[in-house]
């Protein structure tokens, strides 16, 4: 393979990452923030966003793309949470009953997503995301009319005015950074919150341990091939509600590490944009709708939330309004996401064209490198 | 052979699994208590002031801290708050005058709120020096009670139309 070739598949491979990485080291300097105040900023903000990321994982090894469902898990934590909150219940013990009330709802909703996921193979993505919107809807009634009517809530302060309801924005006071505080590294002058960050490296260890365990196998035979995997005996199926379920609960217990660590939450739509946002870091990480490691997740975070840090101050010296770099903030994030399906869906084109050309026993250069491997899967919506 | 032995382990493993579950299900239910039990959070009213009945008058000056809470100072009239996590805890008063202290403990009932402490009760002995405190019943009280004297009283606007003047309707 030539060097030009090489570089040129290098850049398809890594285009979302290396356009990335540009924009945001040309945005630090414009936006005039000390070194050291990013660092702090990206170890923070990997501390609540990773077990977000991290719930991503499963069902892209299980051939299902990208989770857009994991918004029903982040209901499910809210309801948790403001449960917590009705009940007066503080700090770690707060965070710990938020996760077992919000547990049984994401695993039911997992379950649900799962089960319509099933229904539309091939279309995982768009079917999560337009399922989330229906979930949305019954949260929303919930959360808006159930709560203080049929389910009585003893804490007057959290319930509208006309005695039911959740007000829009809730205090997370009683459990604020109750994780992170738990144990605060000072080192270097940085702020370390010790014990998130050792949740964050046990779900490591967790999908490093699931993926060589006999469910974790059946889940990538399966994200290969369904039929392969079917005709091997692997109930495919039930493999892949498993992995929608386990990606569910976890974004469950991910939003309430985010929540915990923010200190408020916005009851209505906090759980809005909770997908994409973890979506567009896997994609920034260099992962792609079939393809994703734990790296994928920490180089994302780091890339995505650097962006994040320095585009409304760099918007603010270089146009003069702060209003530019937060609209570039969603410009990039929706962008990150549009490039990372139209290269995905060159790659999977172009791999297809190759393979369809050496069966033909056309001998190209470019058809050696590159065995069809996303060929498999391609069609993802 | 086989057979029996499987037709026989198959209700026993059932059993087993059903037990399993349930375990699981109490333990989860037993976590879940044990979270209320432990992390529900009391407002603590700390309370120094005379009574109304003069049974027992306010402490000129005391330190007073809550388990191991950063103590504050008090002075006659004086009303704090503290906030503590959990149903079990130590009250600690150091009075100025004789340099004496006290600790006590003392239970907050679960679902309970908001609690007030009145510490000159406490330390002449009466009891009960901790009682439920609800905003709703301090209204009620002070209501009934009527307007402290010499203090001004509020009344509805409606009421308050002097005697000897007409009132007059507005036309539409």
């Amino acid at each position: 393979m030539s060097a030009r070739k090489k570089l040129s598949t290098l850049f398809s491979r890594y285009a979302v990452v290396i356009i990335f990485v540009i924009i945001t080291l040309a945005a630090i300097p414009p936006s005039g923030l000390s070194i050291k105040y990013i660092l702090q900023e990206i170890i923070t903000r990997l501390g609540r966003n990773s077990f977000l990321v991290l719930a991503l994982l499963l069902p892209i090894y299980a051939g299902m793309g990208l989770n857009f469902g994991m918004t029903l898990g982040a209901m499910a934590g809210q309801v948790g949470l403001i449960f917590a909150v009705n009940y007066g219940i503080a700090n770690w013990q707060g965070l710990v009953f938020a996760m077992l009330v919000g547990l049984p709802i994401s695993v039911l909703l997992g379950w649900v997503c799962g089960l319509v996921m099933n229904m539309a193979k091939g279309r995982e993505m768009v079917t999560g995301y337009i399922l989330a919107f229906f979930i949305n809807g019954i949260y929303q009634f919930f959360v808006m009319y159930m709560l203080g009517s049929v389910i009585p809530m003893g804490n007057k302060a959290i319930v509208l005015s006309r005695g039911y309801g959740i007000r829009n924005t809730l205090n997370l006071e009683s459990v604020r950074q109750s994780l992170d505080n738990i144990v605060m590294l000072h080192v270097g002058g940085f702020s370390i919150p010790l014990v998130t960050f050792i949740i964050i490296a046990l779900l490591c260890g967790f999908v490093v341990w699931f993926k060589k365990t006999k469910l974790g196998q059946d889940m990538r035979a399966v994200g290969q091939d369904m039929a392969v995997a079917e005709a091997a005996g692997i109930p495919v199926e039930k493999t892949r509600i498993v992995a929608i379920i386990i990606s569910t609960v976890l974004a469950c217990a991910g939003q309430i590490i985010f929540l915990q660590n923010m200190g408020n939450l916005a009851t209505y739509n906090a759980h809005d944009q909770t997908g994409f946002f973890a979506v567009a870091a896997i994609l920034v990480g260099g992962a792609s709708v079939t393809h994703a490691s734990i790296a994928n997740v920490f180089v994302g975070v780091m890339l995505l939330h650097s962006m994040f840090v320095v585009s409304p101050l760099a918007g603010q010296k270089l146009f003069g309004s702060a209003m530019i770099g937060e609209y570039f903030r969603q410009f990039i994030g929706y962008g990150v996401i549009a490039l990372s399906l139209v290269l995905y869906a060159w790659r999977t084109r172009k791999a297809a064209a190759e393979a369809r050309l050496s069966l033909r026993g056309v001998q190209d250069d470019s058809a050696k490198g590159n065995g069809g491997t996303a060929v498999g899967n391609g069609g993802q919506a | 052979m086989n057979g029996t032995t499987e037709a026989k382990g198959a209700p026993q493993t059932k059993t087993r699994r059903h037990l399993v579950r349930g375990g699981l299900l109490v333990a989860y239910i037993l976590i879940m208590v044990l979270m209320i039990l432990t992390g529900r959070r009391h407002t603590i009213l700390i309370d120094n002031k005379d009574a109304a009945d003069g049974s027992y008058r306010a402490i000129n000056g005391m330190e007073v801290s809550i388990d191991k809470q950063e103590s504050s100072e008090y002075y006659p009239g004086d009303r704090d708050k503290a906030m503590v996590q959990g149903q079990k805890h130590t009250i600690k008063v150091n009075i100025f005058d004789d340099n004496k202290t006290i600790e006590q403990s003392f239970t907050v009932p679960l679902w309970n709120d908001m609690t007030i402490i009145s510490v000159p009760k406490m330390v002449a002995g009466i009891e009960p020096w901790i009682e439920p405190f609800t905003m709703a019943e301090q209204i009620q009280e002070a209501l009934e009670s009527g307007p402290p004297a010499g203090e001004m009283s509020f009344q509805s606007l409606d009421s308050g139309v002097p005697a000897g003047t007409e009132q007059t309707q507005q036309s539409p």
